[in-house]
């Protein structure tokens, strides 16, 4: 579906030795979206803090995504897995203030095919989003 | 190090209700490497209070900073230039810290964002642990540096109880069995015949029942 004008924004953060093409790939998505979806590359999901989420939801983002390296295939071993806990850590501060956790989301693409950055981010943007703007933006 | 734990952001939300301009204030000491009141910490709970006004429609103002200690007054003095332009000081320190703090500056709400839990170490990353109760009394010399009082559940000085199952204690079986650990070193270390001393019952007089207790140095006095 075509999302853009919609005013739903998404900040997707990621882990860039997923894909070696990832500047060029996501600033391809970047010029089609405009503003509706900012990406931060990361050296390794393992380098989130929870704190970067918490920041991107309140810098407005509706919706903020994680996107790791496959299970085991992450080069720093288990950065991936921190990864998985720090989000489900943000996910339960959220909670605490009455926003659904599924305004964070984690993404870990299957080991079985390689796929790009603009690949992960159109399935994202091919699904529903399932949840409204975010309450941080005012009724 | 003092461990403390956040408090949930209910309890935090009802203390600051009345107060639009927040003054948030980390420890840089004990409470950031126990992961509670560091700089990130102020920064995480900032940001979620800032979010829940924002979307209850609620007008707050938050400033973050962390001093290096919240316990020395050297460094409380860093919020005297700007204490005055906030309604409340929300502390992630320890209850020493909140409690210097609201010494230095009388008339200021401070408020606690943790709670202080125990005097312990850092046993793995994410993981600590109770190892000093802060009796007044030590007596890790002769237990081989490890405290009956804090790590025992029956805090014995004479031995173990005889609960143990398979060197873990019969009150918390993910807890080793304190008596296991100090016979264990005192053998290693060749010094088993230490525990030929009979030792009386605790002084708990030196840890309480007389009020705050205080230390004095005068070398250390100006």
């Amino acid at each position: 579906m075509d999302q853009r004008g919609t005013g739903f924004t998404r900040a997707i953060l990621f882990c860039r030795q997923l894909d070696p093409n990832q500047d060029v790939n996501r600033r391809a998505i970047e010029r089609e979206m405009g503003g509706s979806i900012r990406f931060f590359p990361l050296p390794c999901s393992g380098r989130v803090d929870p704190l970067y989420l918490m920041r991107a939801l309140e810098s407005g983002a509706d919706k903020v995504y994680l996107i790791t390296c496959p299970e085991g295939a992450c080069r720093y071993r288990e950065g991936n897995l921190r990864a998985k806990k720090r989000v489900a850590y943000t996910q339960g501060l959220i909670e605490e203030i009455g926003f659904a956790r599924e305004r964070l989301e984690l993404i870990v693409p299957s080991a079985e095919k390689r796929v790009t950055i603009d690949e992960l981010t159109r399935d994202i943007l091919a699904r529903e989003a399932a949840i409204g703007t975010s309450p941080v933006k005012g009724k | 190090m003092i461990t403390a734990e956040r408090k949930p952001i209910s309890e935090i939300k009802e203390m600051i209700a009345p107060y639009r301009k927040i003054l948030v204030v980390g420890c840089g000491s004990c409470v950031a490497e126990c992961a509670a009141g560091g700089e990130k910490e102020v920064g995480l709970l900032s940001s979620a209070l800032r979010m829940d006004a924002k979307a209850s429609g609620k007008e707050i103002e938050i400033k973050e900073i962390t001093l290096d200690r919240q316990c020395v007054y050297e460094f409380i003095d860093h919020l005297a230039e700007i204490i005055s332009q906030y309604d409340a000081v929300l502390s992630l320190a320890c209850g020493a810290g909140v409690q210097a703090v609201a010494e230095v500056f009388p008339k200021a709400p401070i408020l606690p964002a943790l709670n202080t839990t125990f005097l312990g170490e850092t046993k793995e990353a994410g993981l600590w642990v109770e190892n000093c109760r802060g009796c007044g009394d030590c007596k890790l010399g002769v237990f081989a540096a490890v405290c009956p009082v804090t790590r025992c559940a029956k805090g014995l000085f004479n031995g173990p109880c005889g609960g143990s199952k398979t060197d873990r204690c019969e009150v918390d079986p993910d807890v080793p069995c304190a008596w296991q650990l100090i016979v264990t070193r005192l053998e290693d270390m060749g010094q088993l015949d230490l525990l030929r001393k009979v030792h009386p019952p605790a002084d708990w007089s030196k840890q309480q029942g007389k009020g705050p207790r205080k230390i004095i140095r005068e070398d250390q006095r100006t």
